[in-house]
C-alpha cells in the first residue's frame, strides 16, 4: 500500500521543528469521529461516519451518487460544517476553527475538482499562482515553485497559455498543479476523472499515485470501478450516510455493495 | 493588491469608463453648484461690508445740534469721514443729472444728512447696525440708512443657494455610491469563478475584497478627478468670455474653486467609491 512508500517524504509542513520525524509518519492525519450532517432532516447524508486516514495513505472514497462523497470532502476543507461528531486534521477540531482560520487550513489542503473550477481568463501560470500568492510568497519563489509543479503534471512550459484553450485532461493537470504546488499535508479529489474519457482517467489516477508516492495524504473520491480495479488500495464505501472499510481495495469487501457499482 | 485591482478594472474597461463617466458628471454638477456658490459668496462678501451710512436729520435741527453731532459720528473708530450735506447740496446734487423737476423742486423736501464714509476693512455689518440703532435714538436723528437691503437679500439668497447645494450634494453622494455600487456588484459577478477559487485555496476575506475596495475607491475617484478637470475647462472658458463684462458689472473677478475643495472632492469620491464597493461586497460576497 502507499503508506508503506511515505515514511522518508513525509510533508515538510509536518515537519515538528524543521526536522524530519519518521514517527510522524504513521499518525493519523486526519480523524473522523460519529461526523453527521444533515441537510434534510429525514435523510442524514452522512450519519455517524468514523473514519482515520494515516499521514501519506491513498484512499479511495466511493459510494453511489448522492450517497455524500462529496459532502464528506467539504467536512474536510470546511466548505460545510459537521452538524455533530468531530474531523480532526493534524489533531485540530476543524469544526472549532473559526472563520479567519479557516484560510489557513485550506492552505494546507489541495482540493481537485470534476469540473476543474479554473479561471478561464487567466494563465495557466496565475492559475496555479494563486495558491502561493494568497500565502504572500515573493515572485522569485513563485515562479520557481510554479515551474516544478507544472514539471510534475506535465505541462511545462505552457505558463503563458489561456486554460480556456486546453483541453478537459489538460485543465485537469491545471487544476492538479494548483493543488500539490503548496505542497500541501492532503490533497482531496472529487471525482476527478469524471469530465474525462478512461484513457485520460488513468493518466489523471497516475499523477495522483506519483503525488502520495512523494508522501501527499490522497484522498480521491470517485465511482468509477475501472479506477478501483486498476489500483488496490484502501477503499472507503458511503452508503446510506455510513462508512465500510476495504484496506485491500475492491477484494477487500468481497461482495456486491448496493450503490451501483458492482463488486465482485 | 493594488495590482491585481488594475487587472480587474482592465479586465471589464468599458463598464468602468461608463462609471467612471457618470460618477464624473454627477460630481461635476456638485462641484459647478459649489463654484456658483463660491463665487456668490465672493459677490457678497464685496458688496456686503458696509461702506457708507447716512444719516437723515430731523426737521429743525440747529446748525451747533448738527455740528456737534457730526463731530461726534467722525470720532467713531468705524468712520473714515462725515460729511454734512446741506438740503440745497442733496438737492444740487440730485439734480445733477439734469433733471429740472428736481433742480426747481423746493428745497424742504430735500432732508439735509450727515454722509458717514466707514473704513471698509474695520467694520462689521453687526456694530454698523447697533450704531445706526443708537443713532437712530438722538432727536435730531430722523432716519440711518445703512444700504443693508441688497446685500441682505444677496445673504438670504446664498444661504438658499447653500440649502440647494446641501440637497445637489446629498443626491450626488448617493449617485455616486449607487453607481460605483453596481459596478462593483457586476464586477463581482463577472469575477465569482475566481472569488471560487480565491477562497478554495485559503485567500483570507481581506486578500479578497481588497481588489474590489481599491477599485471602487479608483472609480470614485477618477470620476472626481475628471469632474474638477472638466469644470476647470469650463471655468476657464467662462472667465475668457466674460472676466471683462463681470468686473466692470460686479467690481469682481470669477474665482475658481480653492484647491483644498478640489483635493476633498477627489478623497471624498475616492472614500465615496470604497463605502460603495464594500456595500457591495457586503452583501455580493454573502450569497
Amino acid at each position: 500500500m502507499g503508506r508503506s512508500r511515505v515514511s522518508n517524504n513525509f510533508r515538510p509542513h509536518f515537519r515538528p521543528d524543521g526536522h524530519f520525524d519518521s514517527a510522524a509518519a504513521h499518525k493519523p492525519i486526519l480523524v473522523l469521529e460519529n461526523v453527521m450532517k444533515v441537510f434534510r432532516a429525514d435523510a442524514p447524508v452522512l450519519r455517524g461516519v468514523d473514519l482515520t486516514i494515516e499521514r501519506g495513505e491513498f484512499v479511495f472514497v466511493t459510494g453511489p451518487s448522492g450517497a455524500g462523497k462529496s459532502t464528506l470532502l467539504k467536512l474536510i476543507y470546511k466548505a460545510e460544517t459537521v452538524d455533530d461528531g468531530r474531523i480532526l486534521f493534524c489533531g485540530r477540531d476543524i469544526a472549532r476553527l473559526t472563520e479567519d482560520s479557516v484560510p489557513h487550513l485550506r492552505r494546507n489542503i489541495g482540493v481537485v475538482f470534476q469540473d476543474f473550477r479554473l479561471v478561464p481568463y487567466w494563465t495557466v501560470f496565475e492559475n496555479v499562482a494563486v495558491a502561493l500568492q494568497v500565502m504572500g510568497l515573493p515572485p522569485r519563489v513563485i515562479r520557481s515553485r510554479v515551474a516544478v509543479a507544472l514539471e510534475r503534471v506535465g505541462l511545462d512550459g505552457r505558463g503563458d497559455e489561456k486554460v480556456s484553450v486546453l483541453s478537459g485532461g489538460e485543465q485537469q493537470r491545471v487544476t492538479i498543479a494548483r493543488a500539490i504546488v503548496t505542497e500541501p499535508a492532503v490533497v482531496l479529489a472529487d471525482e476527478p476523472t469524471g469530465n474525462l474519457d478512461p484513457v485520460l482517467a488513468l493518466d489523471i489516477l497516475g499523477l495522483f499515485e506519483e503525488i502520495n508516492e512523494g508522501g501527499t495524504t490522497v484522498i480521491f473520491a470517485t465511482h468509477d470501478r475501472t479506477l478501483l480495479e486498476v489500483s488496490p488500495r484502501r477503499l472507503v464505501v458511503i452508503d446510506d450516510g455510513r462508512c465500510i472499510e476495504a484496506r485491500a481495495g475492491l477484494a477487500g469487501l468481497g461482495g456486491v455493495l448496493d450503490h451501483g457499482i458492482s463488486i465482485n | 493588491m493594488f495590482e491585481r485591482a488594475l487587472k480587474g478594472l482592465r479586465q471589464q474597461l468599458g463598464t468602468q469608463m461608463m462609471s467612471v463617466a457618470t460618477v464624473a458628471l454627477a460630481l461635476f454638477c456638485m462641484a459647478g453648484a459649489l463654484l456658483v456658490l463660491e463665487n456668490a459668496g465672493a459677490m457678497v462678501r464685496r458688496w456686503g461690508a458696509p461702506v457708507k451710512v447716512t444719516v437723515f436729520l430731523a426737521e429743525g435741527a440747529t446748525v451747533d445740534q448738527v455740528d456737534s453731532l457730526r463731530r461726534a459720528l467722525a470720532a467713531l473708530p468705524e468712520v473714515e469721514e462725515a460729511r454734512y450735506v446741506s438740503a440745497a447740496e442733496a438737492r444740487q446734487s440730485l439734480g445733477a443729472g439734469g433733471d429740472r423737476t428736481v433742480a426747481t423742486a423746493p428745497v424742504e423736501l430735500f432732508p439735509a444728512t450727515i454722509e458717514l464714509r466707514l473704513v471698509p476693512s474695520a467694520v462689521s455689518a453687526e456694530r454698523v447696525a447697533s450704531v445706526a440703532t443708537r443713532v437712530r435714538r438722538i432727536p435730531m436723528v430722523a432716519e440711518v440708512e445703512t444700504y443693508r437691503g441688497f446685500t441682505e437679500r444677496l445673504r438670504g439668497l446664498l444661504v438658499g443657494g447653500r440649502a440647494a447645494a446641501g440637497v445637489i450634494a446629498l443626491g450626488v453622494l448617493l449617485c455616486v455610491f449607487a453607481v460605483v455600487s453596481n459596478t462593483v456588484r457586476m464586477s463581482l459577478a463577472a469575477r465569482l469563478r475566481e472569488i471560487e477559487v480565491l477562497r478554495l485555496v485559503g485567500a483570507t476575506r481581506s486578500y479578497i475584497r481588497g481588489p474590489f475596495l481599491i477599485e471602487g475607491a479608483m472609480l470614485g475617484g477618477a470620476g472626481a478627478l475628471v469632474a474638477v478637470i472638466l469644470l476647470g475647462v469650463v471655468f476657464a472658458m467662462v472667465r475668457v468670455q466674460y472676466e471683462v463684462s463681470l468686473g466692470a458689472v460686479l467690481g469682481l473677478h470669477p474665482v475658481f474653486l480653492p484647491w483644498t475643495v478640489l483635493a476633498s472632492l477627489v478623497l471624498g469620491g475616492s472614500m465615496l467609491g470604497a463605502l460603495g464597493s464594500a456595500a457591495a461586497l457586503r452583501r455580493g460576497l454573502q450569497s
